[in-house]
């Protein structure tokens, strides 16, 4: 008899455990939800680019000195952590509350050390642009505040970023979280991909949506960088596919309009596979095209060649139009 | 044996008083780093990415003598020319200084760290745009 009342008391005791424990994670929970974004499709490049978040914070707990992060994906060559301004209004505070860009290395809180744009990345990614120059910005609330518990807060961010003159076509991203929780459960935070925005500036488009045959990394340099052209065969069908062996075949135009052509079939001038269907090639503009101390490029304009220079793919999928790249700094 | 043990205490001690403290910090004063010596690359980064088996930088080589330097141009670099270079401390330097015959200086950070029991130099610059920023490795070849 005492066995057994032993055995249910012990029983008991587990389930409550496990029932209490529960219980207080429910409590401690708040929810950040992102319900709508304002923003336009387009803008002109240099013009200011602005966007509204319409967000729902929902607490169990009360929850101290608590800062609102908000993060931006954008081009790299936007600079948003010099060149964005962000605020909020919110039900819970008077006014327009300022915010300001998290310093560089700082840590995001629960991020194992981790500063918010590598945490950001790693959790949620980078919106599926698909060229290296992207950036997450993250930006503090200047005020730190005391949020009670049991309530649902709104909060309209305004984000406006002076954009370059750089024509892109890019797939902007956002996050709200706050300063204490991070990104430690997915409750604590939200994002949101809006879509491709278009910027129309001047010079080649730089897609970062649309699968291209080819991408020039790092995006802006001059001839005195190294630049590597990527070649992805498989995007389209092309003549270029199914090779084995792949070729550069360039010319470059240098800024008083003479023109340096380089169009072999060697070890110089030779593709590395980077997978399937996918090549690259790393060159140094000025050492490339061997040009002299006086003469700087202006671009170059190329083809991808099969190991008998006959078989050309340029920018269309054959041979009739060449990739440009335009040689230009931010 | 008790006697000698104090006895041998207080001679050490003795011999000690007579030292002066800057007489111990002249023996671990540090030492002047040379950089003379021809070095190559042996490791590039360009924008966090690893560049060294991806290009032939075998070709580049920098000869450091005592004030002046020959660079052996194939790869991007912050100097083109010849010319003169100098440390910003001798013993604990920060800073290199490129000055070319046009009288240009070309400011540069100097690290010299020391790995595997061999001397590195790290410089960052940025021959081309700003935005791109390029780490080489330098190792002495003699």
């Amino acid at each position: 008899m005492r066995k057994s009342l032993n055995y249910i008391k012990r029983k008991i005791s587990w389930q409550l455990t496990i029932v209490c424990a529960i219980t207080a994670l429910v409590i401690a929970a708040c929810s950040i939800t992102i319900d709508s974004i304002d923003q336009s499709d387009s803008i002109n490049g240099g013009e200011t680019m602005q966007s509204t978040l319409h967000v729902t914070i929902s607490t169990n707990a009360e929850e101290d000195n608590s800062r609102l992060m908000v993060a931006v994906l954008v081009p790299k060559v936007w600079n948003a952590r010099n060149n964005a301004s962000i605020s909020f209004t919110s039900s819970i505070t008077d006014g327009t509350q300022k915010m300001t860009a998290v310093p560089v290395g700082t840590a995001a809180p629960q991020g194992n050390g981790l500063d918010w744009p590598t945490l950001i990345n790693n959790k949620i990614g980078h919106g599926g642009n698909l060229l290296p120059g992207w950036e997450w910005a993250a930006f503090y609330s200047d005020n730190a505040y005391n949020v009670g518990g049991n309530i649902n807060l709104s909060v309209t961010v305004n984000i406006k970023i002076k954009t370059s003159q750089d024509n892109i076509s890019f797939k902007l991203g956002y996050v709200v979280a706050e300063s204490v929780d991070g990104l430690s459960n997915s409750q604590y935070y939200n994002s949101a991909f809006p879509g491709c925005f278009r910027v129309f500036g001047t010079g080649d488009l730089i897609d970062f949506c649309n699968p291209q045959l080819s991408t020039v990394d790092p995006l802006n340099s001059l001839d005195n960088d190294i630049v590597t052209l990527n070649f992805d065969g498989g995007i389209i069908d092309n003549a270029l596919a199914n090779q084995s062996n792949i070729f550069l075949c360039a010319k470059g135009i240098t800024t008083d309009g003479d023109t340096l052509n380089l169009c072999r079939q060697d070890s110089t001038t030779q593709l590395i596979s980077q997978g399937i269907k996918k090549w690259s090639i790393d060159i140094w503009p000025r050492g490339f095209f061997n040009l002299p101390a006086d003469k700087q490029l202006a671009s170059i304009q190329y083809y991808f060649t099969d190991a008998t220079g006959n078989v050309k793919v340029g920018s269309t999928g054959d041979g009739s139009t060449p990739f440009t790249y335009t040689f230009k700094c931010q | 044996m008790k006697l000698i043990k104090i006895f041998s205490f207080l001679l050490v001690l003795i011999l000690f008083s007579n030292c002066h403290r800057e007489d111990f910090l002249q023996h671990n004063r540090e030492s002047v780093k040379s950089i003379t010596g021809t070095w190559k690359i042996i490791n590039a980064v360009r924008n966090g990415t690893d560049l060294t088996d991806r290009f032939d930088f075998s070709r580049f080589k920098i000869t450091f003598s005592d004030s002046s330097y020959i660079v052996d141009n194939s790869v991007p670099f912050i100097v083109t020319q010849n010319g003169t270079y100098h440390l910003d401390d001798p013993q604990y330097p920060f800073k290199i200084y490129f000055e070319t015959p046009d009288n240009f200086t070309k400011e540069l950070d100097f690290k010299y760290p020391t790995t595997n029991g061999v001397r590195n130099i790290v410089l960052t610059f940025s021959p081309g745009c700003s935005s791109n920023s390029y780490t080489y490795t330098f190792q002495k070849i003699n």
